[in-house]
């Protein structure tokens, strides 16, 4: 197995570490190119199901250390024919959630925390104006999500499953994973992932972090 | 950088002659760039067709120089707010164009909106010569702390030359996972760091004993952006941290600028911009090496190309041979012409005041603010920040900045002493605006 290059001609095989986070503890977490591009492959239909469309564009709110999630989302964008755009999920890029949302009007904004709704208040801005454009909002707290129901807006959940997503369509009936290419169990009340399809780090009934049970097979709810 | 292999990354394109240089220019901007753009940018159409010139009438550098008219962000703001474009007609092509384009990204709008610009790239960016210069090399590590606001560009960058990203975010709140990566991964360069980061570094080393010169012993290089790094900052971090750092800094909108080992100038790249240096007040160039305002024309850029762009920028430019053997030009940036202000006709700029501010202990975060409620003024007023924490206290620290910047300058400033904390609010992770304008 080549792990890392040994010409610059030649890209490593690890496309970059990333990491997981479960209860505030950090794992290094190795990905490939193709881990990266099956991942979006599996994504795409998930965007779709938002209201993502050819021409369209979808805000992308994360962290660069989320690559392993967020990437995916990107790179599903272009397999939609949709364009992506991006900010960082803290108080001070807040603003540019607000600007990209006046100016490039996107069908989905994905990624909204709590952090970004504190930043727009804390400069004055209203959430539920800022956002209200938007067609479908997904959140990635439980702090965003219950903010913005008590706003009025129906937001979706956006749940980092391990090294995969899961993605909550406009039918509101929980985060959708892919069960061809993930089993998820529960353990004690805790989401826990297997990865069934090749990957370049495996995950053996990892921990998740995320509260919740199985409604069906490639469905999950939180609790 | 023994053991490292060859030194550049691109030879024959790096240590060009300045022959072949000039003839690469006047190929890509005469022949290619500078009919594109009239045709198919709004706001250059506009901008050359009130001056009366087309293309036809530019067939020489000096034809350019004499006629072509400049742009500046003024120009593009009002042309975005006349036409409502939020691209201010600097698109060449539709952005909804998604077999050119995948994403749209924005700059860092750390004085306003940001503008939204279009991403068509695909593969590693010029930035691999830089980071071929910094010792990374393929089947390395390489430190990522940045933003998701850039783009894949410099992921695609990292891989171009071989090398592996670890995703750091470039906030306070990660610097113990970059602690953690660079002990465990061993990576060998770093991109970026920052003024702020610094701060965040050395308090999370002096909470937690961290022995940071230890924890970074695997770095050869290190790049420095955001604004300029005062001269104690430096040698801090060089000599008690054990990094050597590269100064990067981007130049007229059009690419981007970093030193090299020799530590002279930042290197720009010739076969991918043209930067005038011209009288600040003026139009006429400045000699090599004099101070004048930065003026940038894209060469490969069909985006959204940018035309003698005056970019505000105050910088000393050199096209001299670098010791290093790079035959492209040199800059060095002096801040901004719109932060400049006059006190009793004597021009300051934020970056005059640095060293004077990070010498005295309690403020030697280099955290500090120019009030400028018009360019020229009575008195130069600085709001400055200190480390709350110091067992000094304030009582005397307004003196001693006083005196330090008097020293430097010959002007004594009104200072007004805030947190530390409270200038960091201000900004974007990787800095604080330096003027403060009422």
């Amino acid at each position: 197995m080549v792990t890392f290059a040994k010409r610059y001609e030649d890209a490593p095989e690890i496309w970059g570490v990333g990491r997981l986070v479960v209860d505030a503890e950090v794992t290094p977490w190795p990905v490939a190119q193709r881990d990266i591009d099956d991942e979006a492959d599996s994504l795409a239909p998930r965007l779709a199901a938002l209201g993502l469309e050819p021409g369209g564009l979808v805000l992308v709110v994360a962290m660069l250390s989320q690559a392993v999630h967020a990437v995916p989302l990107e790179r599903a964008a272009g397999k939609v024919g949709a364009l992506y755009s991006s900010a960082d999920a803290t108080p001070f890029d807040a603003f540019r959630v607000a600007a990209l949302t006046r100016q490039l009007e996107p069908q989905v904004v994905i990624g909204i925390t709590g952090d970004v709704l504190d930043g727009l208040v804390g400069t004055g801005r209203d959430p539920a104006d800022v956002l209200a454009a938007v067609p479908a909002v997904v959140t990635a707290d439980d702090d965003a999500h219950a903010r913005l129901r008590a706003d009025g807006f129906s937001p979706r959940r956006w749940l980092k499953l391990g090294p995969t997503s899961a993605i909550e369509g406009l039918a509101e009936d929980g985060p959708v994973y892919d069960a061809s290419r993930w089993r998820v169990e529960e353990d004690d009340g805790e989401l826990v992932i297997t990865n069934v399809v090749p990957r370049y780090t495996d995950a053996d009934r990892l921990r998740t972090g995320v509260r919740g049970r199985v409604v069906e097979e490639g469905r999950v709810s939180v609790s | 950088m023994s053991g490292r292999g060859r030194r550049y990354f691109s030879p024959e394109i790096e240590t060009m002659p300045r022959a072949e240089i000039k003839r690469v220019r006047e190929e890509r901007l005469l022949g290619d760039l500078l009919p594109w753009a009239y045709q198919r940018s709004a706001l250059i159409r506009e901008a050359w067709d009130a001056a009366g010139v087309t293309p036809d009438d530019v067939q020489s550098m000096d034809q350019f120089h004499e006629r072509v008219p400049f742009i500046d962000k003024d120009a593009i703001r009002a042309f975005r707010d006349r036409h409502r474009d939020p691209y201010g007609g600097m698109l060449c092509l539709d952005p909804k164009m998604t077999e050119v384009f995948s994403a749209i990204f924005s700059t860092s709008g750390t004085t306003g909106d940001p503008t939204p610009a279009p991403y068509a790239g695909r593969g590693p960016s010029m930035l691999v010569r830089e980071f071929w210069e910094l010792g990374c090399r393929p089947g390395d590590f390489f430190t990522y702390c940045l933003f998701t606001f850039r783009g894949p560009g410099i992921h695609d960058t990292i891989r171009g030359i071989g090398a592996t990203p670890l995703f750091v975010d470039h906030q306070p709140a990660d610097v113990p996972q970059l602690v953690r990566f660079s002990r465990e991964l061993r990576p060998t360069a770093w991109y970026n760091l920052s003024g702020p980061l610094v701060l965040a570094i050395e308090q999370y080393a002096a909470a937690e004993g961290t022995e940071l010169g230890e924890a970074f012993s695997s770095y050869r290089g290190v790049t420095f952006a955001g604004e300029p790094i005062g001269p104690r900052t430096r040698r801090r971090i060089e000599g008690e941290w054990g990094l050597e750092l590269f100064v990067h800094t981007g130049v007229g909108d059009v690419g981007a600028a970093t030193e090299c080992r020799e530590h002279d100038g930042c290197h720009f790249w010739e076969d991918t911009c043209y930067l005038e240096s011209l009288d600040p007040d003026g139009v006429e160039p400045v000699g090599d090496g004099e101070r004048g305002e930065l003026v940038s024309t894209t060469l490969l850029d069909k985006i959204a190309p940018l035309v003698r762009f005056r970019s505000d920028d105050l910088v000393r430019v050199t096209h001299e041979q670098c010791a290093c053997g790079r035959t492209h030009g040199r800059v060095w940036p002096l801040g901004r012409k719109g932060d400049e202000v006059v006190v009793a006709g004597r021009s300051v700029l934020p970056g005059d005041l640095w060293a004077a501010i990070e010498a005295v202990p309690e403020t030697g975060a280099g955290l500090f603010q120019v009030i400028r409620t018009r360019r020229e003024v009575d008195r130069l007023r600085l709001r400055v920040g200190y480390a709350t924490d110091s067992a000094r206290g304030t009582a005397d620290l307004r003196t001693r900045v006083t005196e330090s910047v008097h020293e430097a300058v010959g002007i004594e400033p009104d200072v007004e002493l805030v947190a530390n904390e409270e200038l960091l609010r201000q900004g974007p992770p990787h800095k604080i605006p330096r003027v403060a304008r009422q």
